[in-house]
């Protein structure tokens, strides 16, 4: 390939001249330590390289080569449990090979262990006829997740030779006779990350992720396959609501991508997750997990490759038929780390100095989240459920990040720091948070649990609403300016806030809630509601309802802390319920309708 | 809109009222007179007139009814005599509504 000169450097952006023979895209060689760089424009000879290094003690007249690669990833056995940087480095063995806790420049790793054996099992027989994305056999790769070994894109033909046995990810697994003569294909494939991965056909997504946190499924469900934003600002729990979500969505496979955020926050995935025990296959959550990592002090450029390397990499296992969850933190990062090189390039600056393409982008990457039928012959459907954070300045969702993600993701977690402060997590606030799949998903889980979910929730909902409401009036004029009724309501409005969405992420039984726990505790709840409401329709007094049930709101208030084992407890607690309004109503001599 | 007065007591105190067309309600014991009086103030009763011995078996439906406009619960003595708390009633509601006691 040809050789071109650096002409300037300007932080992670150098040009190079005499470079007519590159292509916009490709990757580059920079200077005497050989840096990786990407061309992000072109102008005749003149290429604009973002440098994905330090590009300190580089300077004018060293040289540039292009490898005439797009950037791409590897996908094959190997990539679970692993944590990778922004262009798909792996970090454990950067740092055994470069003997340092930072990134050296100019290192040349091979992503996935070249030297691994992988026991391979043939699916198809030889003589068969496959075209791309068809599966011809699988490998173990951890005890939850069988790597399917997809026939590339853009190949088709038959199977001349296959067979059974261990492999590394470089040998030839298999021959493929196709019009253009026999290729030896291995396990491994190559797939640039700014595009995305072909697809049979996207439907509309209809089942939920079930999270586990009590306000996101019950209020807010997102469908797998949905995209969902968390915006919020400093210290509302952005980061814990990621990690939850990672921690116990019912999803195949998480990719998290740590992006420009703190490397402790990526420290504690590493020390929790392996520890941490998935509910639905019993085995640990990290053999399920990639990490992509790049931490605030890392190159700016490799950020803004980070978010495609994990979607690209989230869609090479939705290709095998997994519904893979993706979790990006956050945004905001990697749309500042556009603004820098956009700045750099002089490009002109649109709000907030954000580039004008700034929407473009995060709909490009949110878009490729989704529900499809996969490519092959054999109907497959795949899912990637995209959330990512959002940190707007000030907390003040205005800004154009956040504006440009709600434009694309259907679901919107607004974090509200005032709800932290008074302790209340996950600070999702209910008032001005929404989802579009709410409706659908409701319905669907309804009808598994074959009850009104959907009015439960809307009842609950209204609660809410109403309670926003009763306590303005509340603050003007006081509570005893209220009805009874509607004193009752606040009583039960905050039953719901502090009992049913206050969810505590650090307790052994409350960090996860299945969903028939959901149901039951929502249940116990409207219960006493409707419960204590018949008790003043017959005549009894609010203040003796409150002191006559003053235990069972206790026991109510502690429900979350009833393990999934043992929900016959709450169903208990329904019955005391009924009987001790019952004596409310003996006391106050209005047991009957007359 | 016009709303209604009713009366409740005992039988010897109250029937009196009914020649003047008040609704007279009979009652001796608590429960009793507490359902009376929560059934009236749901009928658009404006004034109910109870007797002190009723009433005061019965405070915390009294003090319900304190902190609304309608209905108004007056407290009168019956055929046995007065016990002042009535009189103190409405001593105190004067005294909050104009700052201090001038009867």
């Amino acid at each position: 390939m040809s050789k071109g000169t650096i002409v300037s450097v300007s932080g992670p952006l150098v040009t190079a001249s005499g470079m007519e023979s590159a292509n916009i895209q490709d990757i580059c060689r920079v200077g005497r330590l050989g840096l990786i760089g990407e061309i992000i424009e072109m102008r005749d000879d003149v290429a604009s390289i973002q440098v994905y290094e330090e590009t300190s003690m580089v300077g004018p007249g060293e040289d540039v080569e292009t490898t005439g690669e797009a950037l791409s990833v590897e996908l094959a056995p190997g990539m679970i449990s692993q944590m990778f940087d922004g262009i798909q480095r792996p970090l454990d063995e950067f740092m055994e090979m470069t003997n340092s806790n930072f990134l050296e420049r100019g290192m040349t790793i091979a992503p996935l262990n070249r030297d691994k054996k992988w026991e391979f099992t043939a699916e198809v027989e030889a003589g068969t006829e496959v075209s791309a994305g068809d599966i011809v056999g699988t490998v173990q790769e951890t005890n939850v997740i069988e790597h399917r070994i997809m026939v590339p894109f853009g190949m088709k033909g038959k199977i001349k030779s296959i067979s059974n046995g261990t492999f590394t990810i470089e040998e030839p697994l298999y021959v493929l006779e196709t019009e253009n003569g026999d290729k030896e294909l291995t396990m491994m494939q190559k797939w640039p990350v700014r595009r995305g991965r072909p697809i049979k056909t996207k439907l509309n997504p209809e089942e939920p992720l079930i999270t586990g946190q009590r306000v996101i499924d019950t209020l807010f469900p997102v469908a797998k396959g949905g995209a969902a934003a968390v915006p919020g600002p400093f210290g509302a729990g952005k980061t814990v609501v990621q990690h939850q979500i990672a921690k116990w969505a019912d999803v195949d496979l998480v990719v998290y991508v740590g992006c420009g955020e703190r490397g402790n926050e990526m420290t504690d995935v590493i020390n929790e997750f392996p520890e941490l025990i998935d509910p639905n296959t019993g085995e640990s959550i990290m053999a399920r997990t990639i990490l992509i990592a790049n931490t605030s002090n890392m190159p700016v450029a490799a950020r803004e490759a980070s978010i495609y390397t994990g979607i690209t990499i989230a869609e090479y296992f939705r290709d095998m038929g997994y519904s893979v969850a993706i979790m990006a933190d956050s945004t905001s990062r990697w749309a500042e780390a556009l603004r820098e090189m956009s700045g750099r390039l002089e490009e002109m600056p649109g709000d907030e100095g954000y580039p004008a393409y700034l929407g473009s982008r995060l709909a490009e990457y949110y878009e490729r989240a989704g529900k499809v039928v996969t490519l092959g012959s054999t109907e497959r459907l795949g899912s990637i459920t995209a959330i990512g954070a959002v940190s707007p300045p000030g907390g003040d969702t205005s800004e154009p990040v956040t504006q440009n993600t709600l434009r694309v993701a259907k679901v919107f977690w607004g974090l509200d720091s005032s709800l932290a402060q008074r302790r209340h997590f996950p600070s999702i606030n209910w008032l001005n948070s929404y989802s579009l799949y709410s409706n659908d998903m409701n319905k669907y889980v309804g009808k598994k649990l074959d009850v009104d979910w959907d009015g439960m929730v809307t009842h609950a909902k209204a609660l809410l609403q109403d309670e926003s409401e009763l306590q303005e009036i509340v603050r003007l004029v006081g509570v005893e300016s209220l009805s009874e009724k509607d004193r009752l309501k606040l009583v039960v409005a905050r039953m719901l806030r502090e009992d049913y969405l206050q969810q505590n992420a650090f307790d052994d039984v409350d960090t996860y809630t299945s969903r028939n726990k959901q149901y039951e505790m929502m249940q116990t709840i409207l219960y006493f509601e409707e419960q204590s409401i018949r008790a003043m329709d017959l005549g009894s007094y609010y203040d003796e309802i409150i002191e006559g049930t003053e235990d069972i709101r206790e026991r109510i208030g502690r429900m979350k802390y009833i393990s999934e084992e043992e929900l016959v407890k709450i169903q208990e607690i329904r019955t005391k319920t009924k009987s001790d309004i019952q004596t409310v109503l003996e006391k106050g001599g209005v047991e009957s309708d007359a | 809109m016009p709303s209604k007065i009713g009366v409740v007591g005992d039988k010897d105190s109250v029937l009196a009222f009914k020649m003047i067309g008040f609704s007279v309600f009979f009652a001796s014991e608590a429960k009793e007179t507490r359902r009376i009086i929560d059934n009236l103030a749901d009928k658009n009763y404006g004034v109910i007139y109870l007797t002190e011995q009723l009433a005061e078996m019965i405070p915390e439906t009294i003090k319900r009814y304190d902190a609304k406009m309608k209905p108004a619960i007056i407290l009168i003595p019956n055929h046995a005599g007065s016990r002042g708390i009535g009189k103190k009633r409405v001593q105190e509601n004067v005294e909050k509504a104009v700052g201090q006691n001038i009867l």
